[in-house]
């Protein structure tokens, strides 16, 4: 009966006023937005739908992040079934923008200035020299995590160098063998090796050149400090997630200390199926520093992304939904999780919303201590030089560099091989590389 | 008249029962290759200025070699593995009518209706050294660690492994049934001859189901060229990347869905699409497994020509 009505609507409007009274007869429906999700996000994304019953129609989608690009790009066939708002990893804002697919709305202009100022660094991945594409959902800044009771046991103090945190590794070694510093079989030696000593993998200058240098200084000099560590066990070669690392370093309680993401506790370290190691063991520290530089940088494992549909109708309304997700009490502190736990479990990019899960986690006693104070000052300390690039930079580690270190546990070799695997595909992609 | 009449009649039937297949082979496989050889021309971020080139710019992608050498070493095992084993089995399955036989029949079906994707986990579990029912088996080979099996240059004895186990059991089926169809008289004269067991299979038998068995190999080799399942479910889920764009199809499949080159993946597609054709091609006129069709086709001929 309703639509009925407002076909009749319609119909009379064109009748009586002609094309320009339609807008309004469209401006008195309820708007209505597709969103699409992966899983730790869904119950962010149902609540919203709940709260903005009546108000905006939202219908939620949960979709497997890989296929977004494949599934847009049948989109662009048909020109029909684009999601409004989509939460993906953070090197989609590049291939959404690029101009073949076209499915990056350009937000500046949506976004109000209290938003903008609101963000301050931390959606600086999504801006370019041509504008922001996207929204930061959460920063995925690497710092040290370590465990306060095996550092005590074996006397150690927390490393503020890369030497002094390679020292550790040799002690380990030689006095407490089967304890490790972490793993170094997958892309996390990104994150949490190369990209803090700001080696040039993935910089992109502009949309037609990256810069892709192995050989470079600040990458050979990760190879160098930690390849005794590899060949000593102490970094492992299997990936964190490997089913035997698992079992055998991470339940185990061995890990005495790992560069990790700002998600690392909640993710790995805590949950039963992971690591399960107990409370009272965790804290954070700053990032140790590579000799020579001023600044201890982070890299980033993951951190994603909100892109909006430039085909939506409502993009406000769909924009809407991303802000409520990284600004939100009720997202990010209460809202209840399926495996019972509460609120979002990754630092949020956007300060107002950063400042509500600080409460949150600063008071939580599964951390010896508040593991807060160091993530929030590599927050602003993530090295700026990598970016994000059309090709999948980060299936290449799967691809590329994890088989070599598993073949040769050489890491100069596997992240040669990153470099050559990404070279290439950044080619076929219509970039220049270069090593400068 | 009266006879042209009834063949009008016949013919009329004929097209009626075909048509469901034509049907099915115009949209499901003519259309879809007309509109992959369309595509192929149009620009795309590898074929910025379109045309066709294409064909040129996948055969140079850095992939495609690798691909080549993994999909030929796969075949090279695969093929071979698949039709000796298959055809020893269905032929010792023949040997004597038992009341076993049934039974034996279900055993064989049993690792067939494990698909290609359940393989892959149930592989993955046995191989996993943590998981393994097996691990005492692999331990005495010192296997003690994933990463000892979980290998790229080990990949391709794993997948023949996963394909062979997936596929075997319903190929010994097929070729049991084409054992079924030799006339009892012709091996009855041969046991009166004093044939023994295994110079009936390999002098009477064999050489009768010689075209189901090429019918099979073309059947395989065509399966095995596009091998897909197998290698992205390993990559998506057990190690990430560990077989990307592993096979031809991956690639294909790589082209069009990651990088959005449709024209690529087209090309590629078509590419691939030649020599299972060819095999084709090759059951149909070069050996007699549709001699009954073409006798009757070539009967048809003659009359039209007659009338």
């Amino acid at each position: 009966m309703k639509k009925k009505y407002s076909v009749m609507a319609v119909a009379t409007a064109v009748v009586v006023g002609g094309a320009m009274v339609v807008p309004i007869a469209a401006q008195a429906a309820t708007p209505s937005i597709t969103i699409w999700v992966d899983a730790p996000r869904l119950p962010g994304a149902k609540l919203y739908a709940k709260i903005m019953k009546g108000k905006v129609n939202v219908k939620v989608e949960l979709h497997g992040q890989a296929d977004l690009l494949a599934k847009v790009q049948l989109f662009n066939r048909v020109k029909k079934g684009w999601p409004d708002v989509v939460f993906g990893p953070p090197n989609d804002v590049a291939v959404l923008k690029n101009p073949l697919i076209a499915n990056a709305l350009k937000l500046d202009k949506l976004l109000t200035p209290a938003e903008v100022k609101g963000f301050g660094n931390g959606n600086s991945w999504c801006k370019s020299s041509s504008g922001t594409y996207c929204v930061k959902n959460d920063l995925a800044q690497t710092v040290l995590w370590y465990d306060v009771k095996l550092f005590k046991e074996f006397g150690y103090t927390v490393p503020k160098t890369m030497d002094e945190f390679a020292a550790i590794g040799e002690d380990l070694a030689a006095n407490h063998p089967g304890y490790s510093l972490g793993a170094v079989g997958d892309q996390g030696f990104y994150a949490t090796f190369l990209w803090p000593s700001q080696c040039p993998l993935n910089q992109e200058k502009s949309a037609t050149r990256v810069v892709i240098n192995t050989k470079s200084p600040k990458c050979t000099r990760v190879a160098k400090l930690l390849q005794p560590l590899v060949d000593s066990g102490v970094l492992d070669t299997r990936s964190y997630f490997d089913a035997g690392y698992i079992k055998d370093v991470g339940q185990a309680g061995k890990i005495v200390a790992n560069i990790g993401p700002s998600w690392w506790g909640e993710f790995v370290l805590r949950p039963a199926g992971t690591f399960a190691i107990p409370a009272g063991h965790i804290a954070t520290a700053p990032m140790p520093k590579w000799a020579g530089e001023k600044v201890a940088y982070s890299g980033e494992w993951g951190g994603g992304i909100y892109t909006v549909s430039p085909h939506s109708k409502y993009p406000r309304q769909a924009l809407d939904f991303a802000m409520f997700m990284v600004g939100d009490k009720r997202n990010l502190v209460t809202v209840k999780n399926p495996d019972g736990s509460f609120g979002a479990p990754t630092f949020p990019a956007y300060t107002p919303g950063n400042a509500l899960w600080k409460a949150k986690v600063s008071g939580d006693k599964y951390y010896a201590s508040n593991p807060f104070p160091a993530m929030l000052t590599q927050s602003s300390k993530i090295f700026a030089g990598e970016k994000p690039v059309r090709y999948d930079s980060n299936g290449a580690w799967g691809a590329a560099f994890a088989p070599e270190m598993t073949k040769s546990k050489d890491i100069q070799k596997a992240v040669d091989a990153y470099g050559a695997y990404v070279s290439n595909l950044a080619q076929q992609l219509g970039y220049e590389v270069s090593t400068k | 008249m009266a006879k042209s009449k009834h063949y009008r009649h016949k013919n009329g039937a004929m097209y009626l029962m075909l048509a469901p297949y034509l049907l099915l082979l115009f949209f499901f496989g003519i259309l879809p290759a007309i509109m992959g050889v369309l595509e192929v021309p149009k620009p795309s971020m590898a074929n910025a200025d379109g045309g066709w080139d294409a064909f040129s710019i996948v055969v140079q992608d850095f992939r495609f070699a690798p691909a080549f050498r993994h999909v030929m070493g796969f075949m090279a095992m695969f093929v071979p593995l698949m039709i000796i084993f298959v055809i020893g089995m269905a032929l010792m399955l023949d040997i004597k009518p038992s009341p076993w036989k049934k039974w034996l029949r279900m055993a064989y079906i049993v690792p067939a209706s494990i698909s290609g994707a359940v393989a892959v986990l149930v592989w993955y579990v046995i191989l996993q050294p943590t998981l393994s029912p097996i691990k005492g088996v692999l331990k005495w080979f010192n296997i003690t660690e994933s990463s000892q099996i979980w290998q790229q240059k080990n990949l391709v004895y794993i997948l023949v492994v996963m394909a062979f186990f997936a596929a075997a059991g319903n190929w010994i089926l097929i070729q049991y049934g084409s054992l079924q169809s030799i006339s009892t008289e012709i091996l009855e004269a041969a046991r009166v001859d004093g044939c023994s067991v295994f110079q009936m299979a390999l002098r009477i038998k064999l050489p009768l189901i010689s075209k189901y068995i090429i019918y099979m190999s073309v059947l395989v080799f065509a399966g095995g060229l596009q091998i897909f399942v197998e290698p992205q479910l390993l990559n998506g889920g057990i190690y990430a990347g560990i077989a990307d764009s592993w096979s031809f199809d991956q690639l294909s499949y790589n082209l069009a869905f990651m990088q959005g080159d449709f024209g690529g993946a087209s090309a590629l597609s078509i590419l691939l699409l030649i020599p299972s054709l060819l095999g084709a091609l090759l059951v149909i006129f070069k050996t007699d497994m549709f001699e009954g069709a073409t006798g009757h086709a070539k009967k048809k001929e003659v009359e039209i020509q007659g009338h």
